[in-house]
């Protein structure tokens, strides 16, 4: 089995974001992988290690990406592709999934990994539109993946009701949620390892595809303005002996804030 | 004047708030309103779908939509939008939406929004208001296609009293199964519970509650209240509670009038999903807490003792 795994560089979200003129203050600012991406990378080096796969990563954008794919290297994926290109600039989801479409169909794959969401734009939607545009039957926030035979898996998804459980035909494509593996830690060996690695970086052209091909300068949705987001303030705590204080806080909800 | 197309949402044969609030919103913003319902005995649904606000009802009843399966769905809610030439296709939160939507947005060269918070006509384009990077920013978006389909966040748009529509169904035909993903079984642990998006009162545990035992303990006070009752992802992750039960950023967004979060420290990815409560009650043995600095009133101390303490007092309410 061959797989492909997306992956992106994103804010590492537990930082203090600063929104100035309309824009997110990059000083400061720290890359790391997606949390999503990482337990995507995770499920592929584990269906690698029990079911015997090739393993291969596609990021794309994100400036220099060395380290990150240098972590995933460690942890287990064989080979790297990195697309950067500056036509990418105003990419959004569908310019995204065009570029990773052109990926897999230079590659022979029989599954694609990605995340669910990204942590800086938790939108949730590049993997699935790029099953669209692949023609391939596709499950969103896959929590469990167990492989049948070599043209079918069985995955479980988390859905409204339930935990669904779906048998898809290959080639597919899921997106994964962070609950379905806890991602190891690189160990020293894989480390020292994934430094001779070879990471193979492009432009649009050499994967040959023009921007106009893929919409570049043309997103469909584009962000105009970043905001501050409303915060919560703390109201009252209380400390103390726990009857007193508890029935004092069920008297403010009955009361105050007339919500029992 | 623009056309809204509401993905109705159904869960064990009723129809959901936010099919109202979405298509309240959609008066609100003068559009035409229509909406698409699609399941497997859902005929009864015609006269709560025009009473929810809608003009138009297009309805796929087939008892092979009876499980949710992205791909038929989406043929449902494609062929509805091409119907009432919709130029906006809203989703209100769900698993099955956000399955749903981007899939409707790229067959129809559309653009896809998720979690939006509003949506704005200006100058002769769509804008929509979202959070990201784990709720710590707002993001305003332009959206430079004729079409937008968007999922819309839990609590984001209100339900108006005196909305009506008129009773005009449509009927789609049954679309084909997906034979490449084909769902065998549905593993629901939920049901007869409260639902967690439609509940007035949410009880949440967390790690505090350690066990079993302890996780009985804050169920007792939730089904006191007839609250929804979830969990954080560290009780998920521990196999004490389904995945369906838990609030965050990867889970479920809820925004009841009051929200109880029992031993949960209050890490950003939970706080993502509940701090649209109009109201937050928690309990903590950790005066430092995180989850205290979006309470509006906080009790410190040991939920063992705590619990007990607040089923009686709410007891002696009534
Ligand atoms: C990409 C990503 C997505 C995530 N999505 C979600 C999500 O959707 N939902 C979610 O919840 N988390 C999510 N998380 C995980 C999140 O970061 C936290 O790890 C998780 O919320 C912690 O759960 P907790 O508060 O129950 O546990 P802990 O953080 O361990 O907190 C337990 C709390 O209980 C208190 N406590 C202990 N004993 C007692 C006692 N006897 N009485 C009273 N209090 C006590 C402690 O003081 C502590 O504050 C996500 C993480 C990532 C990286
Ligand atoms: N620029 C990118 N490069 C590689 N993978 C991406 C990129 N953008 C999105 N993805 C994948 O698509 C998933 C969903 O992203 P999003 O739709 O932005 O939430 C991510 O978890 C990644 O696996």
């Amino acid at each position: 089995m061959k797989i492909l795994t997306t992956v992106k560089k994103v804010v590492d979200v537990e930082l203090t974001m600063r929104v100035e003129d309309g824009a997110i203050v990059e000083d400061g600012m720290q890359y790391v992988i997606n949390a999503w991406d990482e337990s995507a990378v995770e499920a592929s080096v584990q269906l690698k290690e029990n079911n015997g796969a090739e393993t291969t990563l596609v990021s794309v954008g994100g400036g220099d990406n060395t380290d990150m794919i240098r972590r995933c290297y460690a942890m287990g994926i064989e080979n790297g592709i990195h697309i950067e290109d500056p036509a990418l600039d105003k990419a959004d989801s569908s310019i995204y999934a065009r570029v990773l479409q052109m990926v897999y169909e230079k590659g022979d794959y029989d599954l694609v990994i990605t995340g669910k969401q990204a942590q800086d734009t938790d939108s949730g939607q590049t993997g699935i539109i790029l099953a669209e545009y692949l023609g391939l039957p596709c499950v969103s926030n896959v929590v469990a993946i167990e492989v049948l035979d070599g043209q079918h898996i069985k995955v479980s998804r988390s859905g409204d009701a339930g935990t669904e459980i779906v048998e898809m035909e290959l080639p597919a494509l899921i997106t994964v949620d962070v609950s379905i593996n806890e991602p190891r830690l690189p160990q020293m060996r894989g480390i020292m390892m994934a430094k001779k690695k070879k990471i193979e970086v492009m432009d649009l052209a050499a994967l040959g595809v023009s921007a106009d091909d893929i919409s570049a300068a043309a997103p469909r949705s584009e962000i105009v303005e970043y905001m501050a987001s409303k915060t919560r303030k703390g109201g009252q705590k209380f400390e103390g002996e726990p009857a007193d204080i508890t029935a004092q806080v069920v008297d403010l909800l009955a009361n105050e804030a007339k919500v029992l | 004047m623009s056309k809204v197309l509401v993905v109705a949402d159904i869960k064990q044969g009723d129809l959901k708030s936010s099919t109202s609030e979405l298509l309240s919103k959609a008066k609100a913003i003068g559009a035409e309103r229509a909406v698409v319902a699609i399941g497997g005995n859902i005929e009864s649904l015609s006269s709560d779908l025009a009473n929810a606000g809608s003009d138009t009802q297009y309805i796929a009843n087939d008892p092979g939509l009876e499980l949710f399966s992205a791909g038929p769905y989406t043929t449902c809610v494609v062929d509805a939008a091409r119907q009432f030439d919709a130029d906006m296709i809203w989703f209100g939160f769900s698993e099955s939406g956000k399955a749903v939507a981007p899939r409707v947005a790229a067959q129809l060269d559309a653009a896809c929004a998720t979690e939006i918070t509003d949506v704005i006509l200006e100058g002769g384009h769509i804008e929509v208001v979202r959070p990201a990077i784990t709720n710590k920013v707002i993001q305003r978006v332009k959206i430079n296609t004729d079409k937008l389909v968007a999922v819309v966040r839990a609590g984001a748009f209100e339900a108006v009293e005196e909305i009506t529509g008129t009773e005009n169904v449509v009927e789609l035909s049954p679309p084909e199964s997906d034979l490449k993903a084909v769902i065998k079984e549905l593993v629901s642990d939920a049901s007869g519970e409260i639902d967690l998006a439609d509940a007035d009162i949410v009880v949440s545990v967390g790690r505090g509650a350690k066990d079993q035992a302890g996780i009985d303990l804050v169920k007792d006070l939730a089904n006191d209240l007839s609250a929804g009752f979830g969990s954080s992802r560290a009780m998920v992750d521990g196999g004490f509670m389904a995945h369906n039960k838990q609030v965050g950023q990867t889970g479920k967004i809820v925004a009841p009038t009051l929200y109880i979060a029992i031993g949960i420290s209050g890490a950003i990815q939970h706080l993502a999903g509940m701090n649209g409560s109009k109201v937050i009650l928690a309990v903590n043995k950790d005066p430092e807490a995180p989850i205290f600095n979006v309470a509006d009133y906080g009790i410190v101390g040991d939920l063992f003792e705590v619990v007990p303490i607040l089923r009686e007092e709410i007891k002696k309410l009534s």
